[in-house]
């Protein structure tokens, strides 16, 4: 083929550019230590390297979700150990205060401790977070979900339970509204609660209620009532007046009936009755505020002091009821923590693993790309000799 | 011995010549256009002397051009391919660097934005995470305006091209004009032989035109050449011109056509396929607008999803929340060519169905149709066009404001504008609706062991939404809403009141009382919030098949893979040019040492032609001595 200095030049112009931008490449990718720059280099690896680094940002974002929710828990875990502790507290007095050689004054001393333990509680209740949203307002969180008035401490909040997101699919609650934690409290038992009526004239105490055959109990209607038709004789009528049993009352003996047993001890009088019902929900705050109106001094009776130990005797059972409610929402507590934690670590190496993926199609193989560099400057260079030979060649230089 | 003196008299002239030419040549190796010449030498008549006849020596017949017609116009095919290529690289190369940076910016953004949302879900009530994500907000409008403004600057620098390129071509093309009158002149003059100079140049116009768009042309018996533009439109016959002319785009005035001034405004845009011109009505049609309507589309269904969700849920005030994205109305442009006033309106009532393609509606004997502007296939369409039964089709309903007149084309582009015109149009973070918009409770009473799940909105629109409603259960199996009728209970089952749904599980018993409510106040509430993050795995566009950050990295592959298909292909044809322009150059260009050689050998002629007459010349003097010295 015949050949110009012309077309020889246009050659190498191009040859030489194609080099040079191709060398450019290479040496960008090192200096960015990335294996493409553009979208265009590798346009399947842009697209997933995009995707990974959104799923990368929605995990991190799942932990810092994971991190509120876990704070606010360990606030509440927290504020409910002190309830515990003031509950306890609480049922210490209680049991001091059903001692029957106290003085009312000791009494009254009793009675101030416990509208402190009931102002600490509230307080509790009343806990913020670090946003300063009220921990157990549910979805009310911008006013105090606990006032306090004569009449007892009443909620405010609602019933909502706040959910974050801490991975794809899964949501964690990261509190407890007021409702569930502090006013759905059973009393009695948590099955049935036995109380004394308050026109009783004698001293019948009650003492342990249980249940001896809870499907008995079950099968009934749940609501019964213990007479005293006699001195040392009862009847037991269910809520329609129907008769169950009767029976001779011994002081600190068992009273059982439709699956359920009652102890009662000291002297009823004739015309005394004891209530047994169904288990209710009684608000926390209205079983403090039960037991401190209990202590208030009052007439110094026989029956009023049986009056006071039963409600001493109530007070205690539902305070177990708000303790075993405290240590069920604990552990429930608990049980998300852990969640919470085994999701952190699984999202630690989800994102090593994304880290992996986009490391493995953005990143540069430093080896291939050194070898490439190196090829590149050698057919340049080589390239470039060549033409110096070539340009020298002229049959006028050696006219 | 006159004869010596002639032959070796011509002989001097004619390498004289054949030096003049190759001195030409070696003088215009460099210059571009030029061809090749030699010269062409042919014998003296021969004289004849009774016996014999002697030739009386050579004579210069022609200068002529070594040209090959066939390597010329496989270069211009080659060159008009390569500028098509070359002009859609640029756009393509700018649009690709700009998604590695704007677009990524975008993707980021995007997520910021969700996640921003979880932050509001952590803390709902805090008026900083509410704050930011506003801002959040405003960066993923930002990224959207600022993708979309540099795409419509390429729209602007394509025209400015397009009018610079008409400029270069029309005054090549009278050039060209120009140059055919002479040569037709010429060849006139010179009986038969065209002026090589006139010619070379009149070759290079074309190949520079050739760049610029592609041609075809004839030669005319005179010598003078006709230049083709687009599907036949004469640019140059013999020595008349027709002037390339912009116009503007039938449906948006801001983009320029191409017609010729022959044409009376027609445009001839989508024949004018190679040359710079070609490559930059591409660039238009086939990179930059669809990029312009990839995003819109991924803008539209962002505001959609997330004003939609916004309109679920309640803000701090307990008020349905505010739209917190406005995208402009889709456009729907009549053609200038329609002959009376009616005005069609889009609007998208379905962002599942979009598409991001553009559609020309048109009005003939008496039916619509729809054909997508891409292709032109057709896309079935139902509906009479009016307010109470408008066009519909892939997600989008069209109005028209009267029945149009026959032959009336529409442009209709519903998402073309979108991305430019995302705004946040929330200014107040009170007014994000982190809160549900009702809440359901259980009685404290209730004895059963049930429980009931927070409500769903299912139809903001309902006005009895807030209304306070009561599930109440006559027994463990049968409830009623409000005292309406006696409905059966399943556990987990929905239950869907005004414009709400809940769902009851568990065992309740006769006398529970369950009730939804206006959640207004429930400022600590999250739900909407959450759904407003995790919307972003929920897949939108497609049908519900791809989620909005999804259809992000999508477009990033789709517009890389298109920028590499084009890099590709440009080289490709950059290297088929290489070769075109090497087969052209070996016929026409000039080899220095050739012509060296050519030098060396005409220098070596003219010295034995000198040395022929000096020999002459010694002949003749012998014998005018030799007649001196007899008669002396």
């Amino acid at each position: 083929m015949r050949v110009t200095q012309n077309s020889n030049q246009a050659l190498f112009l191009t040859t030489i550019q194609t080099l040079e931008s191709d060398l450019s490449q290479t040496q960008n990718q090192i200096t960015s230590n990335k294996s493409f720059t553009t979208a265009s280099q590798n346009p399947t690896a842009a697209g997933a390297v995009n995707n990974y680094n959104q799923a990368l940002a929605q995990s991190q974002q799942y932990d810092t979700n994971a991190n509120s929710a876990q704070t606010r828990l360990s606030t509440e875990d927290t504020t409910l150990s002190q309830v515990q502790t003031q509950l306890q507290s609480l049922r210490d007095l209680a049991l001091e205060a059903n001692n029957s050689t106290l003085s009312s004054q000791d009494r009254a001393a009793i009675a101030t401790q416990a509208t402190q333990i009931q102002n600490s509680l509230l307080a509790l209740a009343n806990t913020q977070d670090g946003n300063g949203e009220y921990l157990f307002g549910g979805f009310v969180t911008q006013s105090p979900p606990y006032t306090l008035s004569a009449a007892g401490a009443a909620y405010h909040g609602d019933q909502g339970q706040r959910q974050v997101q801490i991975a794809a699919g899964q949501t964690i609650t990261d509190s407890d509204n007021g409702n569930a934690v502090f006013e759905q409290i059973k009393t009695g038992n948590g099955t049935f609660a036995a109380s004394a009526a308050s026109s009783n004239t004698g001293t019948g105490v009650l003492g342990v209620a249980s249940l001896s055959n809870g499907a008995q109990y079950a099968a009934g209607n749940g609501i019964y009532a213990i007479n005293f038709t006699a001195p040392g004789t009862y009847d037991v009528r269910d809520s329609t007046n129907a008769l169950i049993s009767t029976g001779s009352y011994t002081d600190g003996g068992t009273i059982s009936f439709a699956g359920a047993q009652v102890t009662l001890s000291g002297q009823p009088a004739t015309g005394d009755s004891f209530a047994v019902a169904p288990s209710g929900n009684q608000s926390l705050f209205t079983t403090v505020q039960n037991l401190v109106a209990a202590l208030q001094p009052g007439a110094n009776t026989s029956a009023s002091t049986a009056q006071l130990n039963n409600s001493i005797a109530s007070a205690l059972n539902n305070i177990d009821r708000a303790l075993e409610q405290m240590s069920n929402v604990r552990a429930d507590i608990g049980g998300r923590l852990n969640s919470i934690t085994t999701q952190q670590s699984v999202s630690g190496s989800q994102q090593i693993q994304l880290q992996a993926n986009i490391s493995t199609l953005q990143s540069l193989d430093y080896a291939g790309a050194i070898t490439t560099l190196t090829q590149q400057n050698t057919t340049l260079s080589a390239a470039l000799q060549a033409y110096s030979l070539t340009q020298g060649l002229s049959l006028f230089k050696y006219l | 011995m006159s004869d010596v003196f002639g032959i070796s008299v011509s002989a001097l002239q004619a390498f004289q010549a054949a030096i003049s030419v190759t001195s030409n040549n070696v003088a215009n190796a460099s210059t571009p256009g030029y061809d090749r010449e030699r010269v062409n030498l042919t014998e003296g008549a021969p004289q004849s002397n009774g016996v014999a006849s002697i030739g009386s020596g050579v004579v210069v017949s022609g200068i002529s051009r070594s040209f090959s017609q066939a390597a010329a116009n496989q270069l211009n095919t080659s060159q008009s391919a390569l500028g098509q290529l070359t002009a859609l690289q640029n756009y393509s190369t700018q649009i690709d660097n700009l998604f590695g940076t704007t677009i990524g910016g975008l993707s980021t953004s995007l997520q910021s934005f969700y996640n921003a949302f979880s932050d509001v879900a952590n803390a709902p009530a805090s008026t900083a995470s509410r704050q930011a994500l506003l801002g959040k907000a405003q960066s993923v409008a930002s990224s959207f305006q600022n993708a979309s403004s540099e795409l419509n600057s390429l729209n602007t620098d394509v025209n400015s091209r397009i009018s610079a390129d008409v400029t270069q071509i029309n005054s090549i093309t009278s050039a060209i004009s120009t140059l055919n009158k002479q040569i037709v002149v010429g060849i006139a003059q010179n009986g038969g032989q065209a002026p090589n100079e006139l010619v070379d140049q009149r070759d290079q116009l074309v190949s520079n035109l050739s760049q610029l768009v592609g041609i075809s042309t004839t030669m005319d018996s005179n010598g003078a050449l006709n230049v083709f533009v687009g599907n036949g439109q004469a640019l140059v016959v013999q020595g008349q011109t027709t002037a390339l002319t912009t116009v503007p785009n039938q449906f948006n005035a801001s983009q320029l056509e191409i017609s010729t001034s022959a044409l009376n405004g027609n445009e001839i845009s989508s024949s004018i396929t190679s040359g710079d011109l070609g490559g930059l009505l591409t660039a238009r049609t086939e990179v930059i607008n669809p990029a312009l309507n990839q995003l819109g589309q991924v803008a539209a269904a962002l505001s959609q999803t997330v004003n939609s969700q916004q309109a679920d849920g309640l803000d701090l005030k307990g008020q349905f929340g505010a739209a917190i994205f406005s995208v402009g109305t889709p456009q729907a442009t009549a053609s200038s060519g329609n002959t009376d006033a009616t005005a069609a309106s889009v609007s998208v009532t379905n962002v599942g169905a979009l598409t991001a393609d553009s559609y020309v509606l048109s009005y003939q004997a008496g039916a619509y149709s729809l054909t997508r502007a891409s292709d032109g296939s057709n896309v079935p369409v139902t509906g009479a066009g009016t307010a109470g039964n408008p066009l519909s089709a892939e997600g989008i309903s069209i109005v028209l404001s009267a029945t149009p007149a026959a032959g009336d084309r529409f442009l209709v582009q519903p998402t073309a504008t979108a991305a430019a015109s995302l705004k946040v149009v929330l200014a107040d973070p009170s007014k994000i609706a982190a809160a549900g918009a009702v809440q359901a409770s259980a009685s404290n009473s209730n004895t059963g062991a049930s429980i009931i799940s927070g409500g769903a909105t299912l139809d903001p629109t309902n006005p009895s939404l807030l209304n306070p409603a009561t599930i109440a259960f006559s027994n463990a199996t049968t409830y009623s809403i409000n005292g309406g009728a006696n409905q059966t209970y399943t556990d987990g089952g929905n239950i869907d009141f005004n414009g709400w749904r809940v769902q009851i599980s568990g065992a309740p018993a006769g006398g529970d009382v369950f009730t939804v409510k206006s959640n207004a106040g429930a400022t600590g509430d999250n739900r909407n919030a959450l759904a407003g993050a995790s919307a972003q795995s929920v897949g939108v566009l497609a049908n519900g098949t791809a989620t909005i950050t999804g259809a992000v990295s999508a477009l990033i592959t789709g517009l890389g893979s298109q920028a590499q298909q084009i890099n590709t292909a440009q080289a490709a044809q950059a290297a088929v040019n290489t070769q075109a322009l090497t087969s052209v150059q070996s016929v026409t260009g000039v080899n220095l040492d050739e012509e060296a050689a050519s030098l060396l050998q005409w220098q070596q002629a003219y010295q034995a032609a000198a040395q022929a007459l000096a020999i002459g010349n010694s002949l003749f003097a012998t014998l005018i001595h030799s007649v001196n010295g007899t008669s002396g």
